[in-house]
């Protein structure tokens, strides 16, 4: 019933949206296969493929996103099959739990902890600096968010604010006032 | 064999992943994650229950590769709880963001253990 006027835009791009999640999905979970098949960890040791594998995500996940939502002209089928496909299926939750559960069976609850606590704490850094890559670091000519300089603190002793008679090499940070008139 | 089988599941579990994100996200009507909370702790109880039951009676490499590695592990997602916490935090919401770290994990390694437990007994 709902099927009458949902055809135009529902009609099949979904299904493309699906393709894509599982097309990324199945890429990523090769891709982590692969890595644990390069890495095997010692039996109860530091699970440290499924680690890297997670830390590496969380930073592509954290570029990915902001370019999409922030940089990028809209997109239709990047976000599901980078983001939601190929990095949710790359990264894991499960493998990760369970292997702390194992090593806590195996009364190694130090390990587990240190496991755990290093897999988020690195992977927080890692989300965090990927989506500071995509905001300005990573690609030339980023104008939406100006990254401050940490070496600018600002006019000292009431000099003019910089405008165009700057001297070359110290204006950049005035450059996304040209044209971002409709930035809000 | 092994690995068209392995890339199969990982599809099917990301885009399980996908629905049952949407489904129970758009009801949430909240800025928190219960959508892949909701995933990753689910996730996390399948896995343990295969994992326990390979090693306790004996479940074929292959199987666990395609079931456990393939699709619990494409369908469970860490970089989504890492991206989502900074988000959290960088909205500001730092109750929120703690409140997603904490109940992962404690949920999380909560349903393993249970899964590990329920495994090597069935």
């Amino acid at each position: 019933m709902a099927g009458a006027h949902s055809v135009d835009s529902a009609g099949h791009e979904p299904l493309v949206r699906v393709a894509a999640i599982a097309g990324g999905g199945a890429l990523g979970t090769l891709a982590r296969y692969g890595v644990s098949r390069a890495l095997v960890p010692p039996a109860l040791g530091f699970p440290w493929d499924t680690f890297l594998v997670n830390v590496a995500g969380s930073f592509v996940l954290g570029v990915i996103v902001v370019l999409v939502v922030e940089r990028w002209p809209p997109t239709r089928y990047v976000r599901p099959f980078m983001a939601i496909g190929f990095c949710g299926g790359f990264t894991t939750f499960s493998t990760m739990v369970v292997q702390a559960a194992q090593l806590g069976q195996h009364h190694r609850m130090g390990p587990a902890a240190i496991y755990l606590s290093a897999s988020l704490a690195a992977g927080l850094v890692a989300a965090a600096a990927g989506m500071g890559a995509a905001r300005g670091r990573l690609l030339p000519g980023a104008g939406e968010r100006a990254i401050p300089d940490p070496d600018d603190v600002g006019p000292l002793f009431g000099e003019p604010a910089p405008g165009p008679a700057v001297p070359p090499g110290k204006g950049h940070r005035t450059d996304r006032s040209d044209e971002d008139g409709t930035a809000s | 064999m092994t690995i068209l089988g392995l890339m199969v599941a990982g599809a099917l579990g990301a885009v399980l992943r996908y629905q049952v994100d949407h489904r129970i996200q758009r009801r949430a009507r909240s800025e928190f994650p219960l959508g892949i909370l909701a995933v990753n702790v689910s996730g996390a109880l399948v896995l343990g229950v295969l994992v326990g039951s390979a090693a306790h009676h004996g479940v074929s490499p292959t199987w666990l590769t395609v079931a456990g590695t393939g699709f619990i592990g494409a369908y469970t997602t860490f970089s989504t709880l890492a991206f989502d916490t900074v988000r959290l935090i960088e909205n500001g919401a730092w109750r929120a963001s703690t409140l997603n770290v904490v109940v992962s994990l404690v949920l999380g390694v909560g349903a393993a253990a249970a899964g590990l437990a329920l495994g090597s007994l069935t």
